[in-house]
């Protein structure tokens, strides 16, 4: 419970804070430490138990599935971090308080520091790896929008980007890397981990993981090749430099290192892999910060160099090389956490941080400069101070090294030329800033000592250098014993932390970098000059560049692909559908099934030769549209024909029905459009689509005459068996229709009457001149209603409605139905429209075709849902004789009133889409000579 | 019978792929509707050829299957809305951009300004 | 014969019939019956998944026809958590719309409704032809919404999108006849029982017809290659249209999880696991095809459309994996992304209200009037989205992880998922970034104020990347149940021995 709680804290806290925010900076300064002083007490009672080697694992179920559980740790390892987090937290927070003017977003700033804490704190204290893993990328994220506080600036946004990019990318690297260590030994959970150390590293997927986890630390501790997110990253407010970038989340990494050291460690690629790349980082780092005239950025570097000494001390693999790096992780804490606090005093109080216009503050702030100048000589390693006492460690280890033949000088001379920069550079915040000479034009002039209570925190951090440095054993080294006892799985190495170990090489090194680093800072105007000659490289510029670039190239490829040309998309499609067909039909080839073939009749064969010839000629002519269009009504009228000869005799009445209306409207279509398509594509482009369709056409015949000529059965037999006795129809497609599958035709009204409805809404005022003449030149002729078409058409109305009606009753038993019924009564409708106009029309039928619509759908549900009343599923239909004085014996089916509704939806979505279609234009051919006479 | 009956659904399906393929919406319509001539008695014929024996009860004595017409039947009004609505979808395209190509190609250009226009609210 | 399980049908059809009916009605009443049905839904929705999680199959026989003669619907827990998914998606959506874009037609709640009938259809049939009913009743009312809204933007994506599903359906059509012509029924569980004994001959036709059905439901999921339509198209829609429109890819994953698991499953003989080698590459092609897509974005707006497609790639690339755990994690990942996804939709459409004439094109522009709310949503959509935890996304992409067996696939998988995951993060910081902090002076005159309503829906949907943390154990579990049940067909198969009513009361 405990762990859980300090874990959830600081997030409670981040919801907390900003209620404060009104009630001043101190309120929420005050208000934010709350949870941290809290956890602090809960971590006490538990030092006693740590202290005699104990671990205190608390677990909760979550994700069994994929075996994530709230399970957290507290070991020496943990508590070091886990207290560095803390306590240097409750200093920032208090140095926040100053540092941050009143108008800022105080609250903002807090509750995402609290954010950062809790997520850190879940790093250190998670015993589950996914777990961690989860906090890993919140630090990322936390991070993220910590550096770019002041996300007005441009260069905190890129900063804040690139420090994502890497951390983020990192941290995905190594949830693969976890993700393998799990799948090697069948669980995240710590212990288990720890103790498979030789199944991990004997295992064919080691180098694979090792490497992805150390791809997260190393981005995340900011080593070479990743470092160059951590300087940009100091577009941060300072209190989150000295927080995160020096004091806790850069360290995230080299903690992942030593919480899975006795895992991980030990083996050949370990070694390389990690020590060199800490060479590298320890060398680049600490030359690139003598020559950065930013404050914040010579630090920045500073801790650039130091994360790579640490981390070569964890390469080292001995077990005196990680005590030394736990050790340096403490002190480079706190020296350097004080100094980035100093550099923000000095910016706070001079408005810059550029080395060469501040000078001389010795006179301004002296008790700043003393603070700043001891944190500063720990950093260069000046003995009685704790940066030396780490660093001796260090400079032994790496004489400890025994490598092979002239490698072996390797280590010490990067130790010591390294220290030489270190004390160059560290001698170059001193000196340039404090004395050499006057401050030149500072925004802020004179400057003066900061707060009172903004020096605290730096004053209690460079107590604890001095402390550290001047009685180690007492001071640090039961703390730095537990840590290391929990690193290295319980056996911690005899090693006696003193100021001083006597006279021996590791001294002498000491001397050199010490003495050496002076020199070179009283020579620095030729390193000045040397350095000058390269070119300062811009990583941000570059990062910048290097996205915006792939950006466009992204962009240009989506757009080559995403051309929005349907005739591309339509291509692809036929051609994946061919594609996939391509395979089967090849291997069924011209197959003539057992049944084989039938012979064929005069009368047959020229209708389907027709057929086919009106269907090359639609496609042939289709520049010429009328009659591209004629033709194709003859298509439809063969089908028809079709359906008729192989003895599907609604198939061929709905067929005709729909062919008359569809035909109407592509008329209408017609009347509006261009009459002639202009030729576009090229004749390649041509020849290439007709051979794509020509194997479009021959993959269907091929596939249809072997299915006809396959003998099947189907599950017919039951419909035509049970056409008469269960749904009470002799006709077994109506019965099918509005039995059998009902279901299917209520679909299908539903969709005529979302058709309309469409239909309607996309033409709602949208108006269409139509061209003056029929693209052939000649005008439209004037008398649109002609009297004939009018004398034939009204009579023909009444007629019509009989005969549909007659269609509609018999639907049951012969061929007819609700749906081709309600056809032939919108045509006849349809015919008055045309011939005699809207005006005309709609003053004698005033319907609003929307009710009839959904009085179909109505009448089709409700036919439906009777049954329930009878207990009966719905669409279950009943039928009974009744006996009619003329009609006599007739049959009542209550799927007769559902065809009822076919029949209402047929008519209303038929009319509706086509008297919208009327309505659009003004002086259409329908409507103009309103009304007809 | 058979092979003839083939040959004409392949036909139709090559017309209509190739009409499919155009650059104008009169043509592609058409194309559809060629398409789903061929589909829809290609779904019939899914229950083989049989001539003179519509599935009417007690009128012949062997039945063509009545399962594969009732789809048609469905599809043919599936259909038919579709084409309306797509018919109408073209004449709308005609009305905003003034032309009848599928990409509005002419008039992409004044698209582009209408587009803009509208996300400048 | 459990009668609930025609709710998610009769419900949003009878509220589509009663708008027609007041299509002119004050709008104050359109709306209040329409959002009233869609809450009905999802009451509905939330007991079936209850009747669902026992893990047996509910069978309804329509006209109480048994099957495979009549029409089926079958609840499982597929179906079941992909209605209850949809209802969620649909209320937010709908009531985003109710207060912001329903003025623009009359007809908008019944075209709204009907589109939720026509999904709720596709996912509790167990009847092939109806299947295509029902995609063709929600494709038809997706032709609909699509055209809502004022101006012309629209109109050329709509006709691309309807052009290309007619010739979708068309396919449909023909591979349903190639099944039909051999087996001889349509009844999905009838087909898995009859399509392991095709002859040899006849082998060729069902092949090619399942592989044409998985183009067509290809091209519903918009699956490399037939993914270009989709940017464009929901680019245009209006908010609540394309957020909507969040599921109607899912539509086609759920018809290639369905028919591909108990049709063409392991028990399929000859045709067992059919079309999953063309499935799990071309996954991987559309998530790199998204990705690629996300990072070359101009607008927010853009963005999103290929963040779709990226889910549909992550989808189907667990589903290649032809695992169980495979399928659970997808199903898993499904409910993520379909909320986000649809969230961030309507996200960015109130940023967009807010920037005057940059609306939501990434941009400098002067500074928002709600930014940090806006930008908290985005990011929290965003950062479910890239799949950073500690979101929904993580989680889902863990568990897809995680499904992988080792082998090549293993790697391909992850290297997809890890490094798309990688490149998106950076497209959404680099948008993120600009959006809302990179500002210049001034105020966009009058910005759409944000009201409680319009922020409950967009705030409620990205929202679900916290919820489904908090119960990802629930969840995952029910998901994983869900896997088992798919995978183990021979149950489904029982269904045909469903009895029907007989004398009723």
């Amino acid at each position: 419970m405990t762990l859980s709680l300090v874990v959830l804290l600081p997030f409670l806290g981040a919801v907390a804070a900003p209620l404060f925010a009104q009630a001043g900076r101190t309120a929420i300064a005050i208000a934010s430490s709350v949870p941290a002083l809290i956890a602090l007490m809960a971590l006490f009672p538990h030092w006693k138990r740590l202290a005699d080697g104990g671990v205190l694992v608390q677990t909760f179920e979550w994700m069994p599935s994929i075996g994530l559980s709230l399970s957290f740790r507290l070991d020496g390892l943990s508590l070091l971090f886990a207290l560095l987090i803390l306590v240097i937290g409750l200093l920032i927070i208090l140095y926040a308080r100053y540092y941050l003017k009143p108008h800022e977003n105080v609250g903002k700033f807090y509750a995402m520091l609290l954010c950062f804490k809790g997520a850190m704190l879940g790093i250190v204290l998670s015993s589950n790896l996914l777990l961690m893993l989860v906090f890993w990328e919140l630090t990322s994220l936390t991070s993220f929008l910590l550096i770019s506080f002041w996300n007005h600036k441009k260069d905190a946004r890129r900063g804040a980007r690139m420090a994502l990019a890497v951390t983020g990318g990192g941290g995905l690297a190594l949830l693969a890397g976890i993700l393998l260590i799990g799948r090697i030994v069948g669980s995240y959970e710590l212990d288990d981990v720890l103790a498979a150390a030789d199944l991990i590293q004997a295992h064919a997927l080691y180098p694979f993981a090792l490497t992805l986890v150390l791809l997260g630390a190393f981005t995340k501790s900011a080593q070479f090749p990743f470092h160059f997110w951590l300087p940009h990253a100091m577009q941060a407010p300072t209190p989150v430099s000295a927080y995160l970038h020096s004091a806790t989340m850069v360290k995230a990494g080299i903690f992942l290192m030593a919480r899975l050291y006795p895992a991980l460690a030990g083996t050949e690629q370990w070694f390389y892999m990690v020590s060199f790349t800490g060479m590298a980082t320890l060398l680049i780092g600490a030359y690139v910060a003598l020559f950065k005239h930013d404050l914040k950025g010579l630090l920045a570097h500073s801790t650039v160099s130091h994360l790579g000494l640490i981390t070569l001390l964890f390469g080292m693999g001995t077990k005196l090389a990680a005590v030394a790096a736990l050790f340096h992780v403490i002190n480079h804490a706190t020296f350097k956490a004080s100094l980035f606090m100093a550099a923000g005093i000095i910016d706070h109080e001079t408005g810059t941080r550029d080395m060469r216009r501040i000078n001389g503050l010795w006179q301004f702030m002296p008790h700043t400069a003393t603070l700043a100048m001891v944190a500063a000589a720990s950093m260069a390693g000046v003995p009685l101070l704790n940066g030396f006492l780490s660093k001796e460690m260090f400079f032994a280890e790496s004489l400890a090294l025994n490598l092979p033949g002239l490698w072996a000088y390797v280590p010490p001379l990067v130790a010591t030329l390294a220290g030489i920069f270190a004390v160059a550079y560290s001698a170059r915040f001193i000196h340039d800033v404090f004395f050499n000479g006057k401050p030149k034009d500072l925004p802020v002039y004179p400057p003066h000592e900061p707060p009172r209570y903004m020096k605290i925190p730096v004053e209690i951090l460079v107590f604890a250098c001095v402390m550290v440095g001047m009685f180690p054993a007492i001071s640090i080294g039961p703390l730095l014993n537990i840590a290391a006892s929990a690193t290295l799985a319980g056996n911690v190495p005899d090693y006696q932390l003193a100021v001083m170990h006597g006279f021996n090489l590791p001294l002498l090194m000491s001397f050199l970098a010490f003495f050496g680093g002076l020199l070179m800072y009283s020579q620095r105007q030729r390193f000045f000059d040397f350095h000058a000659r390269f070119k300062e490289i811009d990583e941000k510029a570059i990062f910048e560049k290097v996205a915006l670039k792939m950006e466009d190239l992204a962009a240009t490829f989506t757009h080559m692909l995403e051309s929005g040309s349907l005739q591309r998309y339509a291509l692809l499609f036929v051609l994946s559908a061919i594609a996939v067909a391509w395979g089967p039909i090849s291997e069924l080839g011209v197959f003539v099934g057992a049944n084989g073939l039938s012979p064929i009749d005069v009368p047959t064969a020229t209708g389907a030769l027709v057929l086919m010839l009106c269907a090359v000629g639609t496609a042939a002519m289709h520049r010429t549209r009328f009659y591209a269009l004629i033709l194709l009504s003859v298509v439809g009228l063969l089908v028809a024909l079709a359906f008729a000869r192989f003895s599907a005799p609604d198939l061929a009445m709905t067929q005709l029905s729909v062919e008359v209306v569809t035909i109407v409207l592509l008329m209408m279509a017609l009347y509006y459009m261009p009459s002639w398509t202009p030729i576009e594509a090229s004749w390649s482009r041509r020849i290439r689509d007709i051979a794509i369709a020509l194997v479009a056409g021959a993959g269907m015949t091929l596939i249809t005459l072997a299915m006809l000529t396959q003998p099947f059965d189907s599950i017919s037999s039951y419909f035509l068996e049970h056409s008469k006795k269960g749904g009470g129809g002799t006709n077994v497609v109506n019965v099918i229709l509005v039995d059998f599958r009902g279901f299917d035709t209520l679909g299908e009204i539903t969709v005529l009457a979302i058709a309309a409805l469409g239909i309607y809404t996309l033409l709602k005022n949208v108006q269409l001149t139509p061209p003056p003449g029929d693209g052939h030149g000649h005008p439209w002729t004037r008398d649109a209603y002609p009297v004939m078409l009018r004398q034939i058409a009204r009579p023909m109305l009444p007629l019509a409605l009989m005969v549909s009606l007659y269609i509609f009753l018999r639907g049951h038993n012969l061929p007819g139905g609700g749906f081709i019924a309600g056809l032939i009564t919108a045509v006849a409708l349809l015919l008055q429209y045309i011939a005699s106009g809207m005006q005309w029309t709609q003053a004698r039928v005033s319907i609003r075709y929307h009710n009839v619509i959904g009085l179909g759908l109505l009448f089709a549900v409700v036919a439906g849902a009777g049954s329930y009343a009878f207990g009966f599923p719905f669409l279950t239909s009943t039928f009974g004789y009744i006996t009619w004085p003329v009609v006599g014996k007739f049959e009542v089916a209550s799927a007769l009133i559902f065809d009822l509704g076919v029949y209402l939806t047929v008519i209303g979505a038929t009319l509706l889409a086509l008297v919208s279609l009327g309505n659009l234009s003004p002086h259409s051919a329908i409507t103009h000579l309103k009304g007809g006479e | 019978m058979e092979l003839a009956f083939a040959l004409t659904i392949g036909t139709l399906t090559a017309s209509g792929v190739y009409l499919l393929l155009r650059a104008r919406t009169f043509p592609v319509i058409v194309g559809l509707t060629l398409l789903s001539y061929g589909v829809n008695l290609f779904l019939f014929s899914t229950g083989r050829l049989v001539t003179g024996g519509q599935p009417i009860l007690g009128s012949t004595d062997n039945y063509s299957d009545p399962l594969p017409q009732a789809l048609v039947l469905t599809a043919i009004v599936i259909g038919f809305a579709m084409t309306a609505f797509v018919v109408v979808l073209a004449l709308r395209k005609q009305a905003d951009h003034h032309d009848d190509h599928v990409d509005g190609r002419e008039s992409s250009a004044r698209l582009r300004l209408e587009d803009e226009e509208e996300d400048g609210r | 014969m459990n009668h609930w399980l025609t709710a998610p049908i009769l419900i949003p059809l009878l509220g589509g019939i009663i708008q027609i009916f007041i299509g002119y009605a004050p709008i104050s009443l359109r709306r209040t019956l329409a959002l009233s049905t869609t809450v009905l839904l999802l009451v509905s929705t939330i007991g079936l998944l209850a009747l669902a999680s026992d893990g047996s199959y509910r069978v309804y026989t329509f006209g109480n026809w048994a099957p495979p003669f009549g029409i089926v619907l079958i609840l499982d827990r597929l179906s079941a958590l992909m209605l209850l998914m949809t209802a969620i998606l649909a209320f937010f959506c709908h009531l985003f719309a109710v207060h912001k874009t329903d003025e623009s037609s009359r007809q908008f709640h019944a075209l709204f409704l009907f589109q939720l009938l026509g999904l709720n259809i596709a996912f509790l049939t167990g009847d092939l032809f109806n299947l295509f009913v029902a995609f063709e009743v929600l494709l038809i009312a997706s032709y609909g919404l699509l055209m809502q809204g004022t101006g012309t933007k629209r109109t050329i994506p709509s006709l691309h999108y309807v052009v290309l599903n007619l010739a979708g359906s068309a396919v449909f059509l023909i591979s349903v006849g190639m099944l039909y012509s051999v087996t001889g029924t349509l009844n999905m569980a009838d087909l898995a029982v009859k399509v392991p004994q095709v002859s040899a001959e006849d082998l060729p036709l069902v092949k090619a017809g399942g592989l044409m059905l998985l183009v067509v439901f290809g091209l519903k999921a918009a699956i490399l290659p037939l993914c270009f339509w989709l940017p464009k198209a929901y680019g245009a829609a209006t908010a609540p249209v394309a957020a909507l429109f969040a599921v109607m890819t899912k539509v086609g994953f759920y018809a290639i999880v369905r028919v591909f698991t108990l049709i063409f499953g392991a028990d399929a003989g000859p045709l067992a696991h059919l079309g999953l080698d063309w499935l799990f590459p071309l996954a991987l092609a559309t998530l790199a095809m998204g990705v690629v897509g996300a990072i070359g974005s101009r607008s927010l707006r853009t963005l999103i459309t290929w963040q779709v497609i990226i889910s549909i790639g992550t989808l189907l690339a667990a589903v290649g994996l032809g695992t169980q755990e495979g399928t659970s994690a997808a199903l898993f990942y499904l409910l993520n992304t379909t909320w986000i996804v649809a969230g961030l939709f309507l996200v960015v459409d109130l940023i967009a209200g807010q920037r005057g004439a940059a609306a939501d094109k990434i941009v400098t522009a002067p500074p928002m009037y709600n930014r940090t709310l806006l930008s908290v949503l985005f990011m929290l959509g965003a950062v479910a989205s890239v799949g950073l935890p500690p979101l929904s996304g993580f989680f889902a992409k863990l568990l897809i992880l995680q499904a992988a067996t080792p082998g090549p696939q293993l790697a391909w998988l992850w290297g997809g998922l890890i490094i798309g995951s990688f490149f998106t993060l950076i497209a959404y910081s680099r948008a993120g970034s600009i959006v809302f902090w990179r500002t210049v002076e001034g105020h966009v005159s009058q910005p759409e104020r944000l009201t409680l309503p319009l922020t409950v829906a967009a705030g409620g949907l990205v929202g679900m990347a916290v919820v489904i943390v908090l119960l990802a154990g629930p969840i995952s579990a029910y998901v994983d149940a869900t896997a088992e049940q798919l995978f183990n067909t021979s149950e489904y198969l029982a269904i045909l021995q469903a009895q029907v009513v007989v004398g009723g009361l």
